[in-house]
């Protein structure tokens, strides 16, 4: 590393502008991410006019009643309630459904498993988006319209082709005379996975874990139009830019309410910054 | 492949009366792995289900939610071709792409060239990179929606540089600017990170050797590291290409609602307007069934561009 630093101090300015070039493009870029984030930090502590006039100018006071009318106006703390529960519960589902497949699929031999493999593997493709008006009926039909139990049940769909190629290459790497001692010792396959397999996956089931964690916490369009804007079910993601007021937002209090959804997020990205980057990591990489 | 070479000989150990049964077992356990079943079906129901049920829809006539749908052969698709909104969006898509995606994987390449070669603060700068991986569409769209209002950050900065201030989300030539400018602030870093993490298995004798040889960074980047991710990149150009193709309508949902005069109106977003605004849902699904195929092709193209050359 040094080694490499040094050559590259010995080169003329001439080799250098690719350096350069990246370097300053990727300052520019990094301050671009901090900018919004110092500005709208200060500004969820200020009023409206003192965000325009100063908009960077730090906080003269730090007043919380933004938060406190973020919250009260857009029933925050009930959303944030309703966005744990269905985040937990899909999680919880989502775990249930892959890990025995993942298992299935890192036994099996067969062509059949091949072909299942593939679909989870194509599952990329799907548009989801531009399915959403059957999803929506899908929900109608199950008498499940306007509640969470519905979203519940379809993020972990939206999540299995990922988590089941991670979960599964993971499992292939524990070798096959372990699992066939245990079930010579007369375990069935559920006791099989669940203390052979299972301890050994833990850093897999760890990366599924973050990776949907975020994208069920952070999802939209779905809790929008499945769930709706009954207060009493809808998700932070959707109670948010209730906020944004066509006729004069109060962005201090739109500020403090964004702010207010990140929170869980940068909580968990903090204490696990190591295991979030290798989750957002393997989540593309794998797909 | 592997199951080729591990075959079947560890069975053999434990005597004639285990043979056959482990090998029963095993031909049950090759005809279906029954555990992926409750996935399988899951994932059918949630998933294939309502796109199948999409393609069916195309080819209904189904101008409202209480109406019966009745079969329409192509007619959908023919209003579909004859709607110049259709092609105001086609236009906006094409240009969010062919703007956007180039710019957004050029640009998320040099940076994960320059973070690779671990300058100072390049761990900050891998934290900060991060950022917009974590943030979900609402937040990042408000953030937005208050540095681009007329008297936002953005307005706030170039009033004293002697500039005209503008309504950028308001205004229809800017508009659609705007809503890639958002799409490029939140792709550019996590399409970097994955990028980064291909050019760090680049092996730093051959880029010493490079270096000796008298090859300066321009040409390392663009020679050297280009090529051997080129297959990588093209993975995450078509991750980026789907997410600018479908999710971004939530960004346009968030902030413009296809205006102003449908300036900001993708092909995304008219599936979504078509559906849940004007209940127009025999057009709304002929769009899908358009976008389908347009996102078929262009991960089709994608590969053939950024395709593997050694």
């Amino acid at each position: 590393m040094a080694q490499r630093a040094a050559v590259a101090r010995r080169l003329p300015l001439r080799d250098r502008i690719g350096s350069i070039t990246s370097g300053t493009l990727a300052w520019i870029y990094a301050a671009l991410l901090v900018i919004p984030f110092y500005y709208f930090i200060v500004s969820s502590f200020k009023t409206n006019e003192e965000i325009f006039e100063s908009p960077l100018s730090l906080p003269t006071t730090f007043d919380f009643s933004n938060f406190t009318t973020a919250i009260q106006q857009a029933d925050l703390g009930l959303a944030v309630a309703n966005s744990a529960l269905t985040t937990v519960a899909a999680l919880v589902l989502t775990l249930l459904l892959a890990l025995p497949a993942s298992f299935a699929l890192a036994r099996a031999r067969g062509r059949a498993g091949k072909i299942v493999e593939s679909v989870f593997a194509l599952g990329f493709l799907i548009p989801s988006f531009a399915a959403l008006f059957p999803t929506f009926l899908l929900a109608a039909a199950l008498g499940l319209f306007h509640t969470r139990t519905f979203v519940i049940f379809l993020l972990p769909a939206t999540a299995l082709p990922l988590s089941i190629v991670i979960l599964t290459s993971f499992m292939r790497t524990i070798p096959r005379e372990l699992e066939e001692a245990a079930s010579m010792d007369g375990a069935s396959s559920l006791q099989v996975l669940r203390q052979v397999y299972l301890p050994i996956c833990v850093p897999g089931i760890a990366t599924v874990l973050l990776l949907n964690f975020l994208s069920f916490w952070n999802a939209y369009l779905y809790p929008l139009i499945l769930i709706g804007p009954d207060t009493a079910q809808r998700t932070i993601q959707v109670a948010l830019p209730t906020l944004k007021v066509d006729a004069g937002t109060d962005y201090g209090v739109l500020m403090a309410g964004t702010l207010f959804t990140l929170l869980p997020v940068y909580l968990v990205y903090t204490v696990l910054q190591r295991q979030m980057q290798r989750a957002l990591l393997s989540g593309a990489v794998k797909g | 492949m592997t199951a080729l070479i591990d075959g079947r000989p560890n069975a053999v150990g434990d005597g004639k009366t285990a043979a056959p049964r482990t090998r029963r077992r095993g031909t049950v356990r090759d005809r279906f792995p029954g555990l992926a079943l409750p996935a399988l079906i899951w994932y059918a129901v949630f998933m294939i289900g309502p796109v199948v049920a999409m393609f069916v829809i195309a080819f209904l006539s189904w101008p409202g939610m209480l109406t019966t749908p009745t079969p329409a052969g192509l007619d959908n698709f023919a209003r579909v071709f004859a709607d110049e909104t259709f092609w105001t969006a086609t236009l906006n898509s094409a240009i969010q792409i062919v703007v956007g995606l180039p710019i957004m994987i050029g640009l998320a390449f040099l940076l994960a060239f320059y973070v690779v070669q671990k300058p100072r603060g390049h761990r900050v700068l891998r934290y900060l990179l991060f950022i917009p991986a974590l943030i979900s569409a609402p937040a990042t769209a408000m953030v937005f929606y208050a540095m681009l209002n007329p008297d936002g950050l953005v307005n706030g900065f170039l009033r004293p540089l002697g500039l005209e201030g503008n309504e950028w989300l308001a205004d229809p030539t800017t508009a659609l600017g705007a809503i890639i400018a958002v799409e490029l602030w939140s792709g550019i870093g996590y399409s970097a990170v994955l990028i980064a993490s291909r050019l760090d298995g680049v092996e730093t004798e051959i880029v010493q050797a490079a270096r000796l040889d008298g090859a300066n960074d321009w040409r390392l980047a663009w020679r050297m590291y280009w090529p051997i991710a080129r297959d990588f990149i093209g993975v995450v150009a078509m991750l980026q290409f789907l997410s600018m193709l479908f999710n971004s309508a939530q960004t346009v949902l968030l902030l413009t609602q296809g205006g102003p005069e449908n300036a900001t109106t993708t092909l995304a977003y008219l599936i979504y307007r078509k559906a849940f605004v004007e209940t127009d849902l025999g057009y709304s699904q002929a769009v899908g069934v358009v976008l389908f195929v347009i996102g078929l092709l262009g991960m089709w193209a994608i590969r053939r561009t950024l395709r593997a050359t050694h």
